[in-house]
């Protein structure tokens, strides 16, 4: 058999079967942060934190120590590790419901202390584990078991869009929103991704990327119309763009 | 700092014993009575190397400590009765990930938004916890300046033993008050303990590390929970701490933690000298409570009774410990103008019993 490690590095963990449903974005994201911390050679120094949901699975395939932090506190988790252990590299990975609902005041302090800390959304606009309820990022009109005649903006809010909200935040260092629906843009999260760890690697400051990520059982579709539905409706709201990216600065650490 | 006496707020005490002690990082939000740990924290801790970091909320607090507990340093915190109600989510966490820290309750009167009158309304809170799951809190009640001084060696060396979360509660009244404390010399006590096998601080020198409380399914979930039982139980049989004194021929004895506890010694003094056969105890754990002290109470005790700010919380656990052996009594207040029973109130109230 095909020596995989050889191939692809010590971080991924490619002898374990994932429990993400079939079609499920959250295969792709894992890979993409093995990726960017292989190519980094950050691995031994590197913490998971993640969050509760679907999410929390992602560190089970990488070869990296890993804490799994109560619901919506990875980025406070990783504010106190971080201050006792500068060195260690620390990034949270969660999904929309965790990062952005119940963790979105932990995220937006995070984010506004600057602490040289890593946070992955992955954005599939439902709670997944749960089956698919309302979160902060559903889209108007978007039928979940929470909102079966679709999501009434009027009083069930707006999608949120986080990243936005970060955007005047000094502390921010690299910010984007970014997608897996397509191999063009896997690139482009690639190269987000791998900055968002840069960004922490030279000490700079905050960095923060949302993945919108299809999410077939939760869509109630298939596996096709759920990447199409990912690559249209969602990114004709949320708008994959580079918001911010200072990690050309000098090393500061 | 090399040990001296100095006349401090024993909030600032507090803190000083946590930074003599090791406690390196320090995270908290501003809350009457606690909030001088923090500001104290944030001048004394640079100066051993350490940080007070200021969180957005109780919440943040919490999970920011359990983080940085996490790479097995020495961290703590203190807040009071709102603020502990939200930091439950966290220590129950830790409990479950056997995480150290220390812990501070400087204990105010509730419910609700609560007042900044000190009470030891928080008795329930410590000890029998407000987090889902089965899990314990090892609680430390001193009782002065000098108590906490003298104790903190030993929160630490509990924290790390077992590795779990230890919680000193104070009333507000007595974390208020200023008096004279020695302090000790600067020893770090969780640099006595090997923190390698078990911190999550990177795969350069073990196989990966996962922090997992979220899986009680299977063999593997079920053994989790009872590691934890077995640890439960070996602190129980290991742990019990308590003050007491003249319990040997006293016909009736008083139990209180804390300050009322303190003030035990005066009640006995006086009551001793009038010819009265009354003894005290003094839990200082109260999680584990000290049932041996009630155990081994002799026959000529006819009557307890317990003193506390508040409605009657720790009386439930003395009830439990003397299981109906001895009648139990309760004297009790919280909040108003005077939020405690004076010492003349608790020695009528033990005469009263005393004459029935």
């Amino acid at each position: 058999m095909e020596n995989l490690k050889a191939k692809y590095g010590k971080t991924l963990n490619l002898d374990k079967l994932t429990s993400f449903c079939p079609g499920c974005g959250h295969g792709t994201v894992t890979r993409l942060v093995a990726e960017a911390i292989e190519n980094l050679g950050i691995r031994e120094r590197t913490i998971s934190i993640v969050g509760i949901g679907c999410g929390g699975f992602s560190h089970h395939y990488m070869d990296i120590d890993a804490i799994e932090a109560t619901h919506g506190r990875s980025p406070s988790f990783a504010v106190g590790y971080k201050l006792a252990r500068p060195d260690n590299i620390v990034f949270t990975y969660a999904g929309d419901g965790d990062t952005c609902a119940i963790g979105l005041g932990d995220l937006m302090h995070a984010a506004n202390k600057g602490m040289p800390i890593t946070t992955i959304m992955v954005n599939n606009t439902v709670f997944g584990m749960t089956g698919g309820q309302m979160s902060p990022t559903t889209l108007a009109g978007q039928f979940t078991t929470t909102t079966v005649k679709g999501r009434a903006v009027p009083h069930q809010g707006y999608p949120l869009l986080v990243p936005e909200m970060m955007r005047a935040m000094p502390g921010v260092k690299y910010l984007a929103r970014e997608s897996v629906a397509t191999p063009k843009a896997i690139r482009n999260a690639k190269k987000s991704i791998q900055k968002a760890f840069e960004c922490q690697v030279k000490g700079l400051g905050y960095a923060f990327v949302e993945i919108m990520s299809p999410c077939p059982t939760g869509f109630k579709k298939n596996v096709k119309d759920s990447y199409a539905w990912c690559d249209g409706e969602m990114s004709n709201y949320f708008k994959p763009q580079v918001f911010k990216d200072e990690t050309e600065q000098n090393d500061v650490a | 700092m090399a040990q001296e006496t100095l006349f401090l707020k024993n909030t600032e005490t507090f803190a000083e014993s946590l930074a003599r002690c090791g406690v390196k990082y320090h995270f908290a939000y501003p809350i009457t009575p606690a909030t001088d740990v923090m500001k104290h924290m944030a001048v004394i801790l640079p100066q051993y190397g350490g940080e007070m970091m200021q969180m957005e909320s109780e919440l943040a607090v919490s999970s920011a400590l359990a983080g940085a507990a996490c790479t097995g340093k020495l961290v703590a915190t203190s807040s009071s009765g709102p603020g502990m109600t939200l930091m439950q989510e966290a220590i129950g966490f830790m409990c479950a990930a056997e995480l150290p820290c220390i812990l501070f309750d400087s204990m105010r009167v509730g419910p609700g938004d609560g007042d900044i009158l000190g009470a030891q309304s928080d008795y329930y809170l410590a000890t029998r916890g407000g987090a889902h799951g089965d899990y314990h809190t090892i609680v430390i009640a001193p009782s002065s300046g000098q108590d906490i001084a003298d104790i903190m060696p030993h929160g630490i060396r509990l924290a790390y033993t077992y590795r779990t979360p230890v919680l000193f509660v104070l009333d507000g009244v007595s974390a208020q008050m200023t008096e004279s404390t020695t302090l000790p010399d600067y020893t770090d006590y969780s640099a006595e303990f090997d923190t390698s096998g078990w911190a999550f601080t990177g795969t350069q020198d073990h196989p990966k590390r996962a922090l997992i409380t979220g899986s009680y399914s299977h063999q593997d979930g079920y053994d989790l929970n009872e590691k934890l039982r077995t640890k439960y139980q070996l602190i129980r049989d290991k742990e019990q701490l308590w003050e007491d004194d003249a319990v040997a021929d006293a016909e009736i004895v008083v139990a209180a933690f804390g300050i009322h506890g303190r003030m035990c010694r005066d009640l006995v003094a006086k009551m001793r000298a009038e010819g009265k056969k009354v003894g005290f105890i003094r839990p200082i754990t109260l999680w584990p409570f000290p049932e041996r002290a009630f155990a081994v109470l002799p026959d000529t005790v006819k009557n307890i009774l317990v003193v506390e700010m508040n409605h009657g919380q720790m009386v439930d656990d003395v009830r439990l410990a003397v299981n109906g052996r001895i009648p139990v009594h309760f004297l009790g207040k919280t909040g108003g103008d005077m939020p405690m029973c004076t010492l003349a109130e608790m020695i009528a109230e033990a005469n009263r019993i005393l004459g029935e």
